[in-house]
């Protein structure tokens, strides 16, 4: 592939041809400011705010058009450079309505980054701003203010050339521009949710998060989606400063993380909005349940009694592992089930059907881990629950190890409950109640994926690694640990303090892992990464203004995130 | 929350056998469907008076694009109206020649005798009153578009008077 | 001095097809055909010196000579009717008076760059010109002049008539070719240009009517009589629309370089009443304008760029002492408030906000620091937008506020209010006719 060479900011720089020069500025660290420009999208140029310098060429230029070329000579930080963004912001602030105090996107607003790092003009204006409609619900999950637009026209082109649904445009015109929606029609596509990602300022706001958390109370971590088996890269923003805010809930919301080969920068409305399980419905203490008692229950006491009951059980129980679970988990459950205890009834039963799929990023398989087990020759159909209970209802049973799954729901009750009461035991393992928890007579508390951290493979045979983001809730704890304890008390030694060094071992056991471990996932992953376009990076931090942030509180700041 | 909108009729009740007897052809004459929109639109608006959002959807199946294309398109250019029209219209230019030889006395004159400022329409649908753009006609200045067709130049209050009494006598 | 075009400029007729032959109509073209090539056609262009007369002044062949051949795709060219330059109406003028000059003009300029299909984007305005030029192009078709076989040659050319529905910025050619493609009028990002990326992505030529309807008096008479006719690299005649404060406002045919003093004294019969001159603008809305002082100056492209300004579309628009440089910039400015497309940031705001600076002056609320804001404001609209509509804007503010500063400055200090305008009602950009919404400042 040719490359040029071109100087940016005294810096040579080199690139392959066909650069955008706002790309190659990113190289030597000159952050070229931008609202309109978009990696993922087409090129627009209408907000003119990487306007530059170019040598020998007599008017500014903007960057995330220009091409770089042998020899060129850019400059981003001259006097002119700087007057002109300043008057750019200027003109983007003429009408604007000063909505800060009520808006959502205050302290991760562009326009608020950009006035404090280029701007700080005191307003010149005497007119009366152009008024539009506000707090419009362009659909389930989308709220539009037309006057905080900038009409930088990102949420256009993502419906056009992502979700290629075309329910937003650009009526008008002057500065009675509006972003619109067909009357009578709504912002209703499976990826709505991403238009107020791209939104540099509050005309596009999350209604699921309006009005929850300011954003300098979030924290951030970096971690996978679970709702199918894309494995989407995601950031879980969390709150925990303010407990007396959005009922206790932790996890605010979810936002898409730039992975070049999975999800670029965008996710799904379903995995978006699919996380209050983490916060709702949860089992937080281990119960046994007998006689229609239901009494609580410490660890102590429930997992001897539990590993008692599945020993004696000699073999007639069934495990039904569940594709939610981290290879690790998986990997403990086949050392232990099927290898040391040698049992033979071992079905893979995912907690959802297959839903619908589209040739994007939603797939069929709403689980982020059935690769993961077939590798560890964990299959669908190879045996199915109603095989088990036909070996229920013939007596052949004497418990059932269930990983989360609503057997009663998923096979009905009048097929389920019926075999599940034939046996002496049921031993429910999972993070939210449902119909089976409510009936298992010993039901585990687990955490939820964002407590535990583990790896995921994804359909396509990514194998990625999700992170901790919250501590366990109440009393509950990931299925790792509570396997290996298990374990040890039924005569299978597990020593491990943390997953990777589960994940180590299981390297050697799976092909297709051979050789990896946590580190070397990880450097693979950075390495998807590259020419992320970093959202403004926070301005608190460096100047140390207004806000005292730490680094883990202030969300622009943990991890260099696309917009 | 938008509600969704009322039945939308289907292609064939705008694009009638008759109505495509014009448009087929004039899609035609494009290297895309989408090309044609504008003269697709002036069709429909000239037979309809104006273009309502049943016509909108109806050009946006007809011309396999997005409502929103046409919405944009629509409510972009000036040309297009969305309303019912007044019977007789006068587009007065307010542009540097116009005003500069005397469009807005023409135009106080025309709000005098019409009882109503530009933009608006008289209560009977007989007049409307609009303030445009120029024209190209500024050596006739200050002068006005009837209808949407005629210019009308070299304006004088004597020339308006007669103009509103040519009206008067055709209705 | 000779008329060329303007010979057919008889009020209230229309050279048709049978006049127009005896005339000697299309014997230009059909020379054309029978002794040059494509690259041969261009060279003469390029010899005539021939500028671009929609405002732009490029030369014409040196344009066509950017085409590109070679591509695979269609070449297509585009006829600039659009006429919307405040203080132009030349166009019009030929459109209704002599068609056949434009589409012999059109039939030329596609031999020379290989077009075998080619639009006229008339402006939706102009209702009676289109519906002469739709029976000429008739005409034209009846004769074989278009259609499959030009002349009877193995040459087709078919040619559709498109009408615009209202934006001035559908005259900017990138703006043009979004709207003829079916879209919003919002110029595009250069490069490409649109001799190599043009309509539909392929190579277009975009003229204006009237480069295109002198293009057969050059190869009726030859480049080198047609380029003397004008001054040094601006070659030929052009027609100056002139309006205003003129005893004879019309359209004049006269040679590039004309000294402007002689287009408003001589030909367009001095001022009404005998007033005293007190402005010029020289090129259509967005050019610099000249005080009463100026006019010694020789109306051609080079040279008028020479002292800031802009020959444009020859859009001359003459002011007498009677009038308010105030409510006159107010007028001009309202005038781009309304037609900016909105795409690019500087030009969206920029002429709103001028807008309603201008308004709360002529109402008499003008503050201290408005004319310094204002120049201030002009001076980033310009040279940071994706078109130049901005800069047409930002031209006539900063010479109007230079060159009559204490005609703002005193309504400023006096609380003036502008006297004709009516600024209650239809003062500031935000009308959409037919809308019944009134105007908001």
């Amino acid at each position: 592939m040719s490359t040029v060479k071109l100087t940016i900011d005294g810096k040579e720089v080199e690139v392959p041809k066909g650069t955008r020069v706002i790309e190659a500025a990113k190289k030597v660290d000159s952050d070229i400011p931008f609202y309109c420009y978009h990696p993922g999208l087409s090129i627009a140029g209408n907000c003119r705010m990487c306007l530059v310098e170019v040598e020998k060429m007599p008017k500014l230029q903007i960057a995330c058009h220009m091409e770089a070329r042998d020899g060129m000579v850019v400059r981003t930080k001259t006097p002119v450079v700087q007057e002109t963004r300043k008057h750019i912001l200027e003109f983007l602030l003429i009408n604007h309505p000063v909505d800060c105090p009520v808006c959502d996107q205050a302290g991760e607003c562009w326009l608020q980054d950009y006035y404090m790092r280029y701007g700080t003009h005191d307003s010149r204006l005497n007119e009366n701003k152009v008024k539009k409609k506000k707090a419009v619900p362009l659909g389930p999950t989308v709220m539009l203010d037309q006057e905080r637009c900038i009409l930088c026209s990102r949420c256009v082109r993502f419906t056009d050339e992502i979700s290629k649904t075309q329910e937003l445009g650009i009526i008008n015109r002057g500065d009675h521009s509006e972003v619109d929606v067909f009357p009578g029609k709504e912002l209703n596509n499976p990826y709505s949710g991403n238009v107020v990602d791209i939104c540099p300022v509050g005309a596009l706001t999350d209604r699921d998060f309006r009005f929850k958390m300011r954003v300098w109370y979030l924290k951030t971590q970096a971690t996978l989606c679970n709702g199918c088996s894309r494995g989407c890269n995601i950031e879980m923003q969390y709150g925990d400063q303010r407990p007396h805010h959005a009922k206790g809930d932790r996890v605010m919301r979810l936002k898409p993380r730039y992975n070049e080969q999975i999800n670029q920068w965008w996710m799904c409305d379903e995995g978006r909005y699919g996380y209050k399980f983490h916060d709702h419905n949860r089992i937080l203490n281990p119960m046994h349940r007998s006689e229609g008692k239901v009494e609580e229950k410490s660890w102590e006491q429930i997992l001897p009694e539990a590993a008692k009951l599945i020993e004696s059980a000699k073999g007639q129980f069934g495990v039904f592992v569940s594709p939610q679970l981290s290879n690790e988990e998986i990997f403990l459950i086949d050392k232990l089930f099927r290898k040391h205890l040698q049992n033979k009834q071992i079905f893979l039963i995912s907690p959802t059907p297959d839903g619908f799929q589209d040739d994007f990023l939603i797939r069929a398989d709403k689980n982020p881990n059935s690769k993961g087990a077939e590798w560890q020759n964990f299959r669908y159909q190879e045996r199915t629950a109603a095989d088990f209970f036909t070996a229920c209802g013939k007596g052949q049973m004497q418990g059932a190890i269930i990983f989360g799954q609503d057997l009663l729901t998923l096979h009905g009750a009048h097929l389920a409950q019926p075999a599940l009461q034939k046996l002496k035991w049921s031993l429910f393992i999972g993070s939210n109640h449902n119909l089976t928890s409510e009936f298992a007579t010993h039901v585990l508390p687990s955490a939820t994926y964002a407590e535990k951290e583990g790896t995921f493979t994804n359909f396509e045979g990514r194998t990625q690694k999700f992170n901790q983001v919250l501590d366990p809730l109440g009393d509950a704890r990931p299925e790792w640990q509570i396997l290996a304890t298990l374990a040890n008390g039924l005569g299978l030694s597990m020593k491990y303090d943390r997953t990777s060094e589960i994940f180590k071992e299981l390297a050697e056991h799976v092909p297709p892992l051979k050789g990896l471990n946590y580190a070397k996932l990880a450097a693979e992953h950075d390495s998807v990464r590259r020419f992320a376009a970093p959202m403004v990076p926070s301005l608190m931090q460096d100047e140390g203004l207004i806000f005292q942030t730490t680094p883990e509180t202030h969300p622009t700041q943990t991890t260099p995130s696309p917009a | 929350m938008p509600t969704s909108s009322a039945a939308t009729p289907s292609l064939d009740k705008v694009f009638t056998a008759e109505v495509r007897q014009h448009t087929d052809p004039i899609v035609a004459r494009y290297e895309t469907k989408r090309a044609s929109i504008l003269e697709v639109l002036r069709f429909l608006m000239e037979k309809h008076g104006y273009v309502t959002l049943a016509m909108e959807e109806a050009t946006a199946r007809y011309l396999e694009i997005s409502p929103m294309d046409v919405r944009e398109v629509v409510t972009f250019y000036t040309l297009f109206y969305t309303k019912p029209l007044a019977k007789t219209r006068f587009n007065v230019c307010r542009t540097l020649a116009c005003s500069l030889l005397g469009a807005p006395k023409i135009i106080r004159y025309l709000e005098k005798k019409l009882n109503i400022k530009p933009g608006q329409m008289t209560p009977d649908g007989a007049f409307a009153l609009n303030t445009v753009e120029c024209l190209g006609a500024c050596e006739m200045a200050p002068m006005m578009q009837v209808n949407d067709c005629e210019f009308a130049g070299h304006l004088t209050e004597e020339k308006i008077d007669a103009l509103l009494a040519k009206v008067q006598k055709r209705s | 001095m000779e008329k060329l075009i303007s010979k057919y400029f008889v009020p209230g007729k229309t050279f048709w097809m049978e006049e127009c032959l005896q005339d000697g109509g299309y014997a230009a073209a059909k020379s054309v055909f029978e002794k040059l090539d494509a690259a041969g056609t261009i060279e003469e262009v390029k010899k005539s010196n021939l500028r671009g007369l929609g405002g732009a002044g490029f030369p014409t062949g040196m344009k066509w000579s950017f085409v590109p051949q070679n591509t695979g795709k269609p070449v297509y060219l585009v006829v600039n009717a659009d006429e919307g330059e405040p203080g132009t109406f030349k166009d019009r003028y030929v459109i209704a008076h002599c068609p056949h000059l434009l589409l012999e003009g059109i039939i030329i300029a596609a031999y020379a760059n290989n077009v075998h299909k080619a639009f006229i984007y008339i402006r939706g305005e102009y209702v009676e010109p289109y519906k002469i030029l739709k029976k000429a192009m008739e005409e034209a078709y009846a004769k074989g002049f278009l259609g499959s076989k030009v002349f009877g040659r193995d040459f087709a050319l078919e040619l559709v008539l498109h009408r615009g529905a209202g934006a001035y910025i559908c005259g900017e050619e990138t703006g043009l070719l979004e709207s003829l493609e079916g879209k919003k009028g919002f110029p595009r990002l250069k490069p490409p240009f649109p001799a190599v990326v043009g309509l539909f992505g392929c190579p277009t030529v975009i003229n204006n009517v009237e480069t295109l309807a002198y293009l057969p008096f050059i190869f009726q008479r030859g480049a080198e009589w047609f380029a003397k006719l004008g001054s040094e690299k601006n070659g030929g005649m052009r027609l100056f629309s002139v309006s205003g404060h003129v005893k004879k406002p019309g359209v004049y045919e006269l040679p590039l370089g004309i000294p402007l003093r002689e287009i408003i004294y001589t030909h367009a019969g001095g001022i009404r009443g005998d007033r005293k001159l007190k402005a010029v603008v020289p090129g259509g809305l967005s050019a610099a304008i000249f005080t009463a002082d100026e006019i010694d100056v020789d109306m051609d492209f080079d040279q008028l760029r020479a002292k800031q300004t802009m020959a444009g579309s020859a859009g001359v628009m003459v002011f007498d002492e009677t009038t308010d440089m105030v409510e006159a910039l107010l007028v001009t400015m309202r005038f781009y408030a309304h037609e900016s497309c909105g795409q690019c940031s500087p030009c969206r705001e920029g002429t709103g906000w001028v807008d309603r600076i201008l308004t709360r002056i002529g109402m008499g609320g003008g503050l201290e620091r408005d004319v310094d804001n204002l120049l201030d404001i002009c001076s980033f609209m310009g040279g940071t937008t994706i078109c130049a509509l901005a800069d047409g804007a930002a031209m006539p503010l900063r010479s109007y506020l230079q060159k009559f500063r204490s005609e703002f400055e005193a309504y400023i200090r006096d609380k003036k209010r502008v006297g004709g305008e009516d600024l209650e009602t239809h003062g500031g950009s935000a009308v959409k006719r037919g809308e019944g919404a009134s105007a908001t400042l």
